[in-house]
C-alpha cells in the first residue's frame, strides 16, 4: 500500500490535529447517513446480529458494509487484474482461438490468486466441474 | 452481469437453490451474491464463473461476520455490551493488519485518525454510488414472543412459598381446575348411548313382535282358543324359547314367513267363521281392506281352507323335526287360489310317486327275495 508519510506526521504533534480527525471522523459517519452502499444494510445487519454485534446506530452498519463492499472491491479488482495479464500473455496465434473468450471473466483462478494477497486461502479445486466446457478450458488457460 | 459459466449457469443455479433449500440462511446468502455482483460489475467484470462467485460472496461474509465478532470483543473488552465506532475502527484495523495500512506501524496512533477509516472515507468519494438493486425487507422475521408474566408481573402472590415470583404465573384456575360439570359431561356421552341402544332394541323388539303376532294369527286354526292363544304370545314374548310346546294336532305355529295374503285370508275365515273378537283386533282392522278384497275375491272358500290345512301340516312338522318328509314350502310367490291349486296338485302327485315306488321296491325285495329262496330250494 502506499504509504503517505506527511499525513502519518500530521496525526500526532497537536491537539488541533486530534481535534481535525475528530471532526473528519464525524463529518464521515455522517456522510454516511445519506449514503447507500451496494451492499444492503438489512445483510449487513443480520450478518453482524450473528455475530453478536449490538448497535442501534445506523451509521455504524454503514460503516461496516461500506468496508466490506471496499474489500470486496479490491478483491475484485486484483482479480480483474490477472485476468487481464493473463489474456494480455496469451500467444498471438492462440488469441484468435480465444476471441470469443475475451470477455472478463471472474474466475476462480484469478480470485483465488487476488485473495491470496488478502490472507485469505482458496484452493481451486482442480476437477470442480463449473460448467460443461470446464474439462477443456484447462488446457488453453495454462499458457 | 451475465454468467461467464456458460448457458448452463442458471441451470446451474437453480439447482443449487433445489438443492439447498433447507439450509435456512438460503435468502440472505443469494442477497449477498447479488450485491457482490454488483460490486463485481462497478469494478469492471463482465461475467462471471458461478463457483467464484460463491467463493467471494462467502468470503465477503465472512468479512462481515468477522467486523462484527471482533468489534464485538473489543467492546466486550471494554466493558461494554454496546459496540460503538472505535471498536469497529479496531477491528477494520486487526482485519487489515495483513494487507497493511496507514499508520500501522504506530502503535500508539489515535483510533479516530485511523488510516483504514481514511481509506473508506476515500473509497466512498471515488467509487460510484450504485445502491443495491432491489429492496430488501427486514429480516430475518422474528416473532414478539409473548411470554406469560411472572407473578411478580401480575401482582399475584406465589401459591406456595417454595415458588419464586419470578417463575410464570399460573394459568386461570378455570383452565385446569376440576370442577363437577365436566365430569358429568364426561359420562353423559356414555350414558346417551346405551340409553339409545335400549330404545333401539326395544323398538326392534317391538317390531319383531308385530310381525310374529301377525304370522300367529294368521295361522290360527279355530282349535285353539283366543285365550290359550294370548298366553302362548305373552310367553313368547318375553322368550322366545319359553314358546308353548306344540301339540301334534295343534295348527297354531312358527314365524316361518308366509305370504301376507295367505295369513290375512285365513284369519278372515277366522272371523268369519268364529266372530271371535280377539285381542288382535286392531291388527285385524289394519287390515280390513286386505280382508275385505279377499273375501271379494275368493269364491271357493272351503276348497281353499282345506288346502291351506294341507300345506299347514308340513309346516308343524318342520318346525318340531320328525323325521317325516316334508313336502311343504311355504314361501308362495302367487296367493291366488289358482297357485294353491297347484300346489295341491303336486302334492299329490308327489305322495302317488312316493307310493308308486315304494310299491316298486317292495315288488322287488318280494321278487329278490323269492329268488334267493328258489335258490336254496
Amino acid at each position: 500500500m502506499n504509504q503517505n508519510p506527511t499525513q502519518n506526521q500530521n496525526q500526532q504533534p497537536s491537539d488541533g490535529g486530534k481535534h481535525d480527525d475528530d471532526a473528519a471522523l464525524t463529518d464521515f459517519l455522517a456522510s454516511l447517513m445519506d449514503y447507500t452502499p451496494t451492499i444492503p444494510d438489512e445483510l449487513v445487519e443480520h450478518y453482524l446480529a450473528k455475530s453478536g454485534f449490538q448497535c442501534p446506530d445506523v451509521r455504524l452498519i454503514r460503516l461496516v458494509a461500506v468496508a466490506t463492499q471496499k474489500f470486496v472491491s479490491e478483491v475484485a479488482t486484483d482479480a480483474l487484474q490477472q485476468c487481464k495479464a493473463r489474456q494480455a500473455s496469451v500467444v498471438k496465434d492462440k488469441r484468435d482461438k480465444q476471441q470469443k473468450d475475451k470477455r472478463l471473466i471472474l474466475t476462480m483462478e484469478d480470485l483465488s490468486r487476488a485473495l491470496r494477497e488478502h490472507g485469505v486461502n482458496v484452493k481451486h479445486q482442480e476437477y470442480f466441474a463449473d460448467s460443461p466446457s470446464t474439462g477443456m478450458d484447462p488446457a488453453t488457460r495454462e499458457e | 452481469m451475465t454468467n461467464g459459466g456458460g448457458e448452463s449457469g442458471r441451470e446451474h443455479e437453480q439447482h443449487n437453490r433445489m438443492q439447498r433449500i433447507s439450509s435456512g440462511d438460503e435468502f440472505a446468502k443469494s442477497i449477498a451474491k447479488i450485491a457482490v455482483v454488483q460490486v463485481c460489475e462497478i469494478v469492471g467484470f463482465q461475467t462471471f464463473q458461478l463457483s467464484a462467485l460463491e467463493t467471494l460472496s462467502d468470503v465477503a461474509v465472512q468479512y462481515i461476520h468477522n467486523i462484527g465478532k471482533t468489534a464485538h470483543l473489543y467492546a466486550n473488552l471494554a466493558g461494554r455490551v454496546e459496540c460503538n465506532v472505535f471498536d469497529i475502527i479496531q477491528g477494520l484495523e486487526d482485519l487489515g493488519v495483513v494487507q497493511g495500512f496507514i499508520g500501522a506501524s504506530d502503535v500508539d496512533h489515535c483510533l479516530a485518525s485511523s488510516g483504514t477509516v481514511r481509506e473508506i472515507a476515500q473509497y466512498v468519494t471515488e467509487t460510484e454510488h450504485i445502491p443495491f438493486a432491489y429492496s430488501i425487507p427486514q429480516f430475518p422475521v422474528v416473532k414478539d414472543r409473548k411470554l406469560t408474566p411472572s407473578f411478580w408481573q401480575r401482582g399475584v402472590e406465589t401459591p406456595g412459598e417454595h415458588i419464586p415470583s419470578w417463575l410464570p404465573a399460573f394459568p386461570e384456575s378455570h383452565t385446569y381446575a376440576q370442577s363437577p360439570i365436566s365430569n358429568e359431561r364426561a359420562i353423559e356421552p356414555h350414558t346417551d348411548m346405551i340409553e339409545q341402544e335400549k330404545q333401539q332394541r326395544n323398538v326392534e323388539r317391538s317390531l319383531y313382535n308385530l310381525q310374529r303376532r301377525l304370522l300367529c294369527n294368521g295361522l290360527e286354526g279355530p282349535s285353539v282358543g283366543p285365550e290359550d292363544a294370548d298366553k302362548a304370545k305373552q310367553a313368547r314374548e318375553s322368550n322366545p324359547f319359553l314358546a308353548t310346546p306344540l301339540q301334534y294336532g295343534e295348527t297354531e305355529v312358527s314365524h316361518v314367513a308366509l305370504p301376507a295374503k295367505l295369513s290375512s285370508e285365513a284369519t278372515a275365515r277366522n272371523v268369519v267363521a268364529e266372530n271371535h273378537v280377539l285381542n288382535q283386533s286392531s291388527l285385524l282392522e289394519t287390515f280390513a281392506p286386505a280382508i275385505e278384497a279377499v273375501k271379494s275375491g275368493s269364491c271357493e272358500s272351503e276348497e281353499g281352507r282345506k288346502e291351506i290345512l294341507l300345506n299347514r301340516r308340513p309346516i308343524v312338522q318342520f318346525k318340531v323335526g320328525t323325521a317325516k318328509k316334508s313336502f311343504g314350502t311355504t314361501f308362495h310367490s302367487s296367493p291366488h287360489n289358482k297357485g294353491f291349486q297347484k300346489t295341491d296338485s303336486w302334492f299329490e302327485r308327489e305322495n302317488e310317486k312316493d307310493v308308486k315306488k315304494r310299491r316298486a321296491e317292495k315288488i322287488l325285495k318280494d321278487s329278490m327275495e323269492n329268488q334267493e329262496e328258489l335258490a336254496e330250494l
